[in-house]
């Protein structure tokens, strides 16, 4: 509702683009509810906090009966847990990803979660979507990767990063700059940027289509039957809603499958 | 005309740019997928892991493009 009204103060007769007044806020934390111990709690803060809990008891309650009869619940959770362990992590990294899957199973979890919000009715804000998160979840999978190749290799991971033995010695400066930015620059920045910038997209798309579905829906009073044309909107919304649901999965898995390639490239640095 | 208005335009056809050239990898990338999988349905596992990080790989031009809008 404000976003259609903040738009109104842009004049199309001057302006080129209606843009929002600051797109900046896409990577900055809002004023705080709370403060605890000196600690602001924002809203963003407490559905990070609560992806947490539902993590841990999605986990604690799923698992804690143990039948061999599973229950629906537990089934469902078994294969969350197995998918990720088996066709994440071992199929990726090899026998030794068994060490990786808790950190896997962790991210999978927390950005599958905290993704669902974006359609969660009474939430529909995606804490994704707040930069600061997936580049946290990137500089995470950065640092995991890294002390990877350095405990496998030593210090020759990074000397094979940028004199790679691989190619011809005439081509080694040239492919060995080109790995280093893309191994230790890009790789971080593109996986944390995939994540953010498909969830605003989604949550944008979501909040323009059913909210001006809504706010033309009702100002029927006002302009007559060309508030039909809301209906239209409403109904395309809603049809991004279902594909937002693939979106979010999807996503939760190409991060997942992505962190568990990074740390495969540095164990066997060859393939 | 304002000069930051035609800035912000000038941004939105930069990353229109940059998102053709992924846009056609990924075509490629998903038909290939789908050739793979038709031919062989016992490797669509196989065939559809490896679509998604091809697919994730391609998409990186894209999301450079992406960033500069917000920094340029």
């Amino acid at each position: 509702m404000e976003l259609i009204l903040a738009a109104a103060e842009c004049d199309p007769s001057v302006d080129i683009i209606c843009a929002p007044s600051n797109v900046n806020e896409l990577f900055e934390f809002r004023e705080a509810i709370w403060t605890i111990g000196g600690f602001p709690i924002t809203r963003t803060v407490f559905l990070i906090l609560a992806v947490a809990v539902i993590a841990s008891a999605l986990l604690f309650f799923g698992l804690r009966k143990k039948s061999v009869i599973p229950s629906k619940f537990q089934a469902m959770t078994e294969s969350l847990v197995s998918y990720v362990r088996d066709d994440i992590a071992i199929d990726i990294i090899g026998p030794e990803g068994i060490k990786y899957v808790p950190w896997l199973l962790s991210v999978f979890l927390f950005v599958l979660i905290g993704n669902m919000y974006e359609v969660t009715p009474g939430v529909n804000f995606p804490v994704t979507s707040r930069m600061a998160l997936p580049a946290m979840l990137a500089a995470i999978t950065w640092t995991v990767f890294v002390i990877a190749g350095i405990k496998r290799q030593g210090f020759r991971y990074f000397t094979g990063i940028i004199w790679p033995t691989s190619v011809p010695v005439a081509l080694r400066p040239l492919v060995g700059l080109i790995e280093f930015f893309s191994i230790l620059v890009i790789r971080p920045l593109t996986l944390a940027v995939r994540l953010f910038a498909n969830l605003v997209a989604g949550h944008l798309m979501l909040t323009l289509l059913l909210v001006s579905g809504w706010v033309f829906l009702s100002s029927i009073g006002d302009i007559g039957a060309r508030a039909g044309i809301g209906l239209a909107w409403f109904i395309m919304g809603l049809g991004i809603f279902v594909f937002e649901i693939v979106v979010i999965m999807l996503q939760a898995y190409i991060f997942t499958l992505l962190s568990a390639v990074y740390v495969q490239s540095s164990l066997y640095p060859e393939h | 005309m304002e000069l930051d208005a035609l800035a912000g335009a000038l941004k939105l056809v930069g990353y229109g740019l940059a998102a053709i050239g992924p846009g056609i990898g990924i075509g490629i990338v998903a038909g290939s997928a789908i050739e793979a999988m038709a031919r062989q349905p016992e490797a669509a596992g196989v065939a559809r892991t490896t679509m998604f990080l091809g697919i994730a790989f391609t998409e990186a031009l894209a999301l450079i493009g992406f960033v500069l809008f917000f920094i340029a």
